[in-house]
């Protein structure tokens, strides 16, 4: 079993000065884009999950904020009765990790759009934010992963599987292993087209020729629309892609699957173990909350950057 | 930087050296017979590890190399958050029940207590529960084949290539819980991030192994 030390980061002198400097940067970016500050409690009172720090307040279990986008969700759908448009947030955020390495505080800057019918223009302004995320931060060079969380949700809602069967082609499709997908549907009636479809996903990962993979996916048709959206995407950012990013097409992300609902964002740098930001569209979490608003937005993992630059210091510009 | 690759030493290492014997990825035969960590590979900038399969998804899921060969019941058994970019259908094996001759499945199920005796805990208890069984699961490391002879446990669960050591211990097959072989496993991180890097190496890993053990 593994053996799990909580781990709740001191920052000392330079590393404090660069989370410092990282969040003033960014949260200027944001500022400037025509987003407005939010800070939500940093305990939060409803559906506390179980990887959440918890503990006892009198009679009421509550637990550290463990998500900036949950808990936003809790203020805005409480405070506004009209979608707030664009906002942002930096801060901490408490929850058990997944990896045993990572901490159990985790700082984060990100901003979120919500707004009561979104458009295409929506989602590409929220990459061109991030597509200048690496420059405000001095990361030299970085890639951008543009999915689609359709391009996996659709063929699985269309063929009717049970969750439980959606876990796990979820899962092994997480792991880029389409015999995984044919080991765990055997004998389901959609195997070989789902694993076909899974193939034509994991076959490539790069500019505008990988969505010609989807050609062999008996899915193709479905998923016209993703298609036509992820090239537009990919034509509208590539003219003012900033020097030293790089976009790529992934057609097999699926992590988050469960909460996002359309284009995915995902940045990387050059050999870090795990990817810098994410986000992309949740249009699911407002109409749960009983407002019928679409919503999509990014996290900046500075956490993360903060051990990328001790550990590859050649991959940030010397202040 | 120079790019790491991990693979298994014991059974499934030794029949995979022997196959990328005259590839690029062909590992340095007087390295081998030293106590040198990292072995030098044919190719420039690429070096291999050995290790012991159990530790292996460990170094490749922390990114410390980006690449690995293991076998899918130890990649079931830890569940580590990596890349499965090949079945490399070599190294292939049953993960079965076993008991000692003339012991069925049916009178395992009416016993009150039933222990197993096993080193894949989690592949046991997933079938357990499929099964709507409860046992109580003894956790062995190596020789479990004594388990039901010496009286620790009723039955086994091990992987299973020939049958010639359960036969030499009298014991047999009764149940059939999956399969495994051995797998190409990447990095999450050196994959996503470095493609171009990685693909090339792991296409010359999938030439020289799949389908040929």
């Amino acid at each position: 079993m593994p053996v799990r030390t909580p781990h709740f980061p001191d920052l000392l002198f330079r590393a404090a000065g660069r989370l410092r400097r990282w969040e003033t940067a960014l949260m200027n970016l944001l500022e400037k884009s025509g987003c407005r500050e939010m800070h939500p409690s940093l305990v939060m009172r409803e559906g506390v999950p179980q990887d959440a720090l918890r503990f006892f307040d009198g009679d009421d279990l509550v637990a550290l904020r463990w998500d900036f986008t949950v808990a936003l969700a809790g203020v805005v759908t409480r405070r506004f009765p009209e979608p707030p448009g664009k906002i942002s947030y930096a801060g901490g955020v408490f929850r058990r990790p997944v990896q045993p390495w990572e901490a159990v505080e985790r700082f984060e800057v990100g901003c979120e759009l919500i707004e009561a019918k979104a458009n295409g223009e929506s989602d590409l302004e929220l990459a061109r934010l991030l597509m200048a995320v690496p420059g405000a931060i001095g990361l030299k060079n970085a890639i951008l992963h543009l999915g689609n969380a359709a391009l996996v949700r659709r063929p699985l809602e269309a063929e009717q599987l049970s969750p439980e069967l959606t876990q796990a082609v979820v899962s092994a499709l997480s792991r880029r292993a389409p015999h995984r997908v044919r080991q765990v549907l055997e004998g389901h009636p959609a195997a070989e087209r789902l694993t076909a479809h899974a193939q034509a996903l994991v076959s490539e990962l790069g500019g505008i020729e990988a969505l010609k993979a989807l050609d062999a996916s008996p899915y193709a048709e479905l998923l016209t629309l993703e298609r036509q959206h992820m090239a537009q995407t990919l034509q509208s950012l590539l003219p003012i892609l900033p020097p030293n990013l790089e976009l790529r097409l992934d057609l097999a992300d699926v992590e988050g699957l469960d909460f996002y609902t359309g284009p995915t964002l995902r940045l990387w740098a050059p050999g870090a173990q795990q990817e810098l930001a994410s986000g992309g569209r949740y249009d699911g979490l407002y109409p749960e909350l009983g407002k019928p608003w679409q919503a999509a937005g990014f996290c900046v993992r500075l956490s993360r950057l903060l051990d990328l630059a001790e550990t590859r210091p050649d991959l940030f510009e010397q202040p | 930087m120079s790019i790491l690759i991990a693979y298994p030493k014991g059974r499934l290492g030794d029949e995979l050296m022997e196959l990328l014997k005259e590839t690029p990825l062909a590992l340095d035969a007087v390295a081998m017979k030293s106590r040198v960590l990292r072995i030098p590979t044919a190719t420039p900038e690429v070096q291999a590890l050995l290790l012991k399969g159990s530790d292996l998804p460990r170094y490749v899921a922390a990114g410390v190399a980006a690449l690995g060969i293991v076998g899918s019941d130890t990649l079931d058994e830890l569940d580590m958050d990596l890349l499965e970019l090949a079945d490399l259908e070599f190294g292939a094996c049953r993960m079965s029940l076993c008991v000692p001759q003339g012991t069925t499945l049916e009178e395992l199920r009416n016993r009150p207590h039933l222990r197993l005796a096993t080193k894949f805990l989690r592949s046991t208890e997933a079938w357990l529960a499929k099964e709507g069984l409860t046992a109580e699961l003894v956790p062995l490391s190596s020789s479990v084949e004594l388990a039901p002879l010496l009286g620790l446990a009723d039955g086994i669960v091990d992987l299973v290539q020939t049958g010639g050591t359960l036969k030499a211990h009298g014991l047999v097959e009764i149940a059939l819980l999956g399969r495994s072989s051995a797998r190409l496993v990447a990095a999450r991180g050196a994959y996503l991030s470095e493609p171009h890097r990685i693909k090339p190496l792991a296409e010359i890993l999938i030439k020289a192994l799949k389908g040929k053990g």
